[in-house]
């Protein structure tokens, strides 16, 4: 899809469900988190604090950049983002304790 | 998709888990939201192939189950609201970043900028998205 620039103001989640629903669903204390179709971050920002490691992984350039320029500085040591595609994910079996398929399947 | 299901399932550990977090086509409501009141405008039209896409998805995760790599553990669907300050920026983000899958007819797009309108001063755009969150736990076998 097309990137635009928009001087718009959006919202998005403003009823707050995806991160009440991710954590519903799975304990991020402590594991190891690969995301995949991370984007710029919106949603690795929701559960990360908690990780032991997190991967982001996405096959956009651009969007990895802002998601590495908008980590938290505190937290960097323990996110990182990768340039890979889904089917082939740079990493030895059994690396991670949690997948997510982040609006990516 | 299924290659990736492969891949996922190699990385991860036996019982880990796999969160499928993922929008589905189904007609999203056009609101428009003010403090006092929330009104149901219209509802975007879907694309035959937003909905391919979402079959394919849900095939593939079935056919990972099927081949005994993840178990269905829980599934449920919730509500994930986008909000804009104005209809004619729904209308520039629709048409710019998912004229591929939906599109906003003229008679929803009438009835949208008429309520927010007639709102109060508060009132914004809104897209009500039905989001899918299933949670998978890889099989604990080993390869």
């Amino acid at each position: 899809m097309r990137k635009a620039i928009y001087s718009m103001t959006i919202q998005k989640d403003i009823e707050g469900n995806e991160k009440k629903y991710l954590h519903e669903f799975a304990d991020f204390s402590h594991k190891r988190v690969v995301e995949i179709g991370c984007g710029e971050g919106r949603l690795t920002w929701q559960y990360a604090h908690a990780s032991s490691l997190t991967i982001g992984l996405d096959s956009d350039h651009g969007a990895l950049r802002v998601a590495s320029i908008d980590a938290p500085h505190d937290r960097k040591h323990k996110i990182h983002f990768v340039h890979s595609e889904a089917e082939h994910l740079p990493f030895s079996k059994e690396t991670f304790d949690i997948a997510i398929l982040a609006w990516s399947l | 998709m299924v290659h990736a299901l492969s891949e996922i399932r190699r990385v991860l550990i036996p019982n880990g888990i796999l969160i499928d977090l993922r929008p589905l086509l189904s007609r999203w409501e056009v609101e428009v939201a003010s403090a006092r009141e929330t009104r149901i405008t219209g509802k975007v039209n879907d694309f035959e192939v937003g909905i391919a896409d979402d079959t394919a998805a849900n095939r593939s995760m079935a056919e990972a189950e099927s081949n005994g790599w993840f178990i269905r553990e829980r599934e449920e669907f919730f509500s994930y609201v986008y909000s804009w300050d104005t209809p004619h920026d729904m209308e520039e983000w629709i048409d710019d970043e998912w004229n591929d899958f939906i599109e906003l007819d003229e008679a929803t797009q009438r009835s949208t900028r008429s309520a927010w309108a007639l709102s109060d001063g508060d009132a914004r755009a809104q897209l009500r998205i039905k989001m899918l969150i299933g949670r998978w736990r890889r099989v604990k076998t080993r390869d």
